[in-house]
């Protein structure tokens, strides 16, 4: 079927759970939820629809909220899963009992951004090193690091 | 009972730094921790503080042997972004050099695995097949690795009549030397017999833990961006989707294999129809504000870039996905079952590209807690006697 | 006399360890490339060995993450005297791109000390090739 068909499903079927849901461009289909639904709706587009595949999930970090998008695709069409979790309060349940190939992407989510990911089967740093100070949240908009001082050996530094 | 191996991020088999804490119990493996972050790097980070066009040679550095992936990934989002369309020529030249990179990381794969099956006369021929390849990308843009030949709008450099008969020349040379390599199975009954039945990974599993590229066509998910999502000139060239059924080491050889021919056909089919014109059109320095998602077939499987502008010359954010982390849950479930002396294969098989993540691999014993440090080059050892003293299997078919 | 020998056979046939911190892996293809058939260090008596103990020269790719650091130390302890390191790629110089990143400490002599230095990203097998023997000259 085409995107625009797939549109009008995908409106049909989840009916309010549809916070916003636009088509940019060709085969880039961009899906708004409330983060309370994302578990159901995942559980709806794998199996009516054959969204399968996650590609990855990134996470942006817009001031007040965190925006954590979730990348679907079939043969036909890509399917972009968002949803806004508010900063003061960042959890969110897991996807790993829908799609168990989502475990390190969530994992990085939570190192890079502190989200708490509720469910989550291995909670441990994917990323970061062991002697990381914690509650250092790199990929925040506010987290500033001052650059280490490096020693020219043998000269001025 | 069972014992904890650590094989250090320091280690000669795979030549990036990452850790494995496998539980073993005897010689067969019940369970894989994998500590990556020895080669983060910061990047999505550093790439928020560098402009559109500075990040090109940032991205690039992602990875050494995929590096020309990033880079088009990149580019090829940006200039959805900034709403440029490329000219012909230009895309012609980019997914000419994607090719040619493919079949240098193919033919470095092919070697890699020779190697770890401890047949290194193969390792040595391919590299040196692979220095044919290295020879044109260094004509056609100045460097063997990091070609740095995209901009954003174009490509940077041109191809002359004389560099598009070398090219050709190249092709010839390689494509009859790698039909010398399809062959090798049928005379190397024992080569072939190392690889198959090594890290099943059945095609439920593949779907289930979100597998990529040679990893999952090997066991017959057949799924290609390039052929799916077809990008630029991908739709106006012929080829086909290579794929296999074993699910094993094998099957992926033969992927590869496949994927080397077919890159051969797509490089000839793109020298043939390459347009005259220009190669670049000027880009703005700063996008509009918006977002986008560029997918791209990098030779290890699917490369994923999302980028969000926000109106100045800065990306406001830049994640990468690169393949080899999605294949990483899948390389758990091959691992498991298997024997410890098949580590050094298996984790070749998924051409493992850990700088996209560090290897070491400890071996932790289920029962007693134990741990010992063993290197790769122990495993390999290991292996490769095991090998011979074991029978051979004689039902392992090469399919060529 | 011994150490007169001794001496002779590093230069002449020196064993190298090949250590990546944290690279994106074009230098050390670069490296591997140079035992192939084209570059063929092999003919020089150079082999790559597998761990520290046996290596007379480190030969160090890539910058340094804050993960590796305590490994570089410690894998350099290992390496007996008299050792020497080399720094392949512009990487392991000062960072090249990666400088100021918050993971990074730079380039590997923030580490360890190290003896020759060898430009490029990725720096071509031919300088890996001179960078060694122009070592092996000084010593």
């Amino acid at each position: 079927m085409t995107d625009a068909e797939l549109i009008e499903k995908l409106k049909a079927d989840l009916g309010d759970k549809v916070v916003e849901i636009a088509l940019p461009a060709r085969r880039r289909l961009f899906l708004k939820v409330a983060p309370r639904d994302l578990v159901a709706v995942t559980t709806r587009l794998r199996d009516a629809y054959g969204f399968v595949f996650l590609s990855t999930i990134s996470g942006v970090d817009n001031g007040e909220m965190f925006e954590i998008i979730y990348h679907f695709s079939t043969p036909e069409t890509d399917l972009n899963l968002r949803a806004e979790i508010p900063k003061a309060d960042p959890h969110v349940d897991s996807i790993t009992p829908v799609i168990p190939g989502a475990i390190l992407y969530e994992r990085e989510l939570q190192d890079m951004f502190g989200l708490v990911i509720d469910g989550i089967p291995d909670a441990r740093p994917l990323v970061l090193p062991d002697d990381w100070p914690a509650g250092n949240y790199p990929l925040r908009k506010d987290w500033k690091h001052a650059r280490p001082l490096e020693v020219i050996p043998g000269g001025k530094s | 009972m069972s014992f904890q191996i650590p094989i250090g991020p320091q280690h000669p088999a795979l030549k990036e730094p990452i850790s494995l804490r496998m539980t073993v119990e005897g010689e067969v493996i019940t369970d894989v921790d994998i500590r990556l972050g020895y080669n983060h790097r910061g990047v999505e980070k550093l790439a928020e503080e560098k402009t559109w066009i500075q990040n090109i040679y940032l991205v690039e550095r992602i990875c050494g042997i995929c590096s020309h992936s990033h880079s088009t990934c990149y580019v090829q989002g940006v200039e959805n972004l900034m709403e440029l369309t490329p000219p012909k020529r230009g895309m012609y030249i980019r997914y000419l050099v994607s090719e040619l990179e493919r079949i240098h990381s193919h033919l470095l794969w092919l070697g890699v695995a020779g190697h770890e099956a401890g047949f290194d006369s193969f390792f040595m021929y391919t590299w040196r097949d692979r220095e044919v390849v290295m020879d044109l990308l260094e004509m056609i843009s100045g460097n063997r690795v990091h070609y740095a030949i995209n901009t954003i709008g174009g490509v940077r450099r041109d191809l002359d009549a004389g560099q598009i008969a070398k090219i050709r020349e190249g092709l010839v040379v390689l494509r009859k030397r790698s039909e010398y390599y399809f062959h090798i199975g049928a005379n190397e009954p024992s080569f072939v017999g190392r690889i198959a039945g090594v890290g099943i990974l059945p095609k439920e599993k593949v779907i289930a833990l979100c597998a990529v590229g040679p990893t999952a066509r090997a066991s017959g998910w057949a799924r290609d961006i390039r052929k799916e999502d077809p990008y630029a000139v991908y739709d106006e060239v012929d080829f086909e989707v290579a794929t296999a059924d074993s699910c094993d080491v094998l099957g992926r050889v033969v992927v590869r294999v496949k994927e080397l021919l077919e890159s051969y056909k797509i490089c000839e089919q793109l020298l043939d129809k390459l347009p005259p014109g220009d190669i670049a059109v000027k880009a703005p320095r700063k996008a509009k504000p918006g977002e986008v998602v560029s997918r791209y077939e990098a030779p290890r499987g699917e490369n994923i870039h999302y980028i969000k502008s926000n109106g100045t010359d800065k990306p406001e954010r830049l994640k990468v996905r690169a393949p080899t982390l999605a294949n990483y849950p899948a390389t758990v479930e091959m691992l498991r079952k298997g024997f410890i002396a098949d580590i050094p294969l298996i984790f070749a098989a998924i051409d493992p590209c850990i700088c996209c993540a560090e290897r070491s691999v400890t071996l932790v014993s289920a029962a007693s807690g134990d741990e010992s440090v063993v290197r790769m080059s122990e495993l390999r050892r290991r292996a490769i006697a095991r090998h011979h003293n074991a029978p051979p299997k004689r039902n392992a078919v090469w399919p060529f | 006399m011994l150490n007169k020998l001794a001496r002779w056979s590093r230069i002449k046939s020196p064993w190298i360890l090949h250590l990546n911190s944290g690279a994106c892996n074009a230098c050390d293809i670069e490296i591997i490339a140079a035992l192939t058939p084209r570059f063929d260090v092999e003919r020089f008596g150079i082999l790559l060995k597998a761990t520290p103990r046996h290596a007379d020269v480190i030969v160090a790719s890539g910058p340094v993450t804050r993960q590796m650091r305590d490994r570089i130390i410690r894998i350099y302890e290992q390496v007996p005297d008299p050792k020497f390191v080399i720094a392949v790629g512009a990487c392991a110089m000062s960072g090249c791109v990666y400088r100021g990143a918050y993971n990074m400490l730079g380039g590997i002599d923030q580490v360890i000390p190290v003896n020759m230095y060898v430009p490029g990203c990725p720096a071509r097998p031919d300088a890996i090739i001179d960078g060694v023997v122009k070592l092996l000259g000084k010593l």
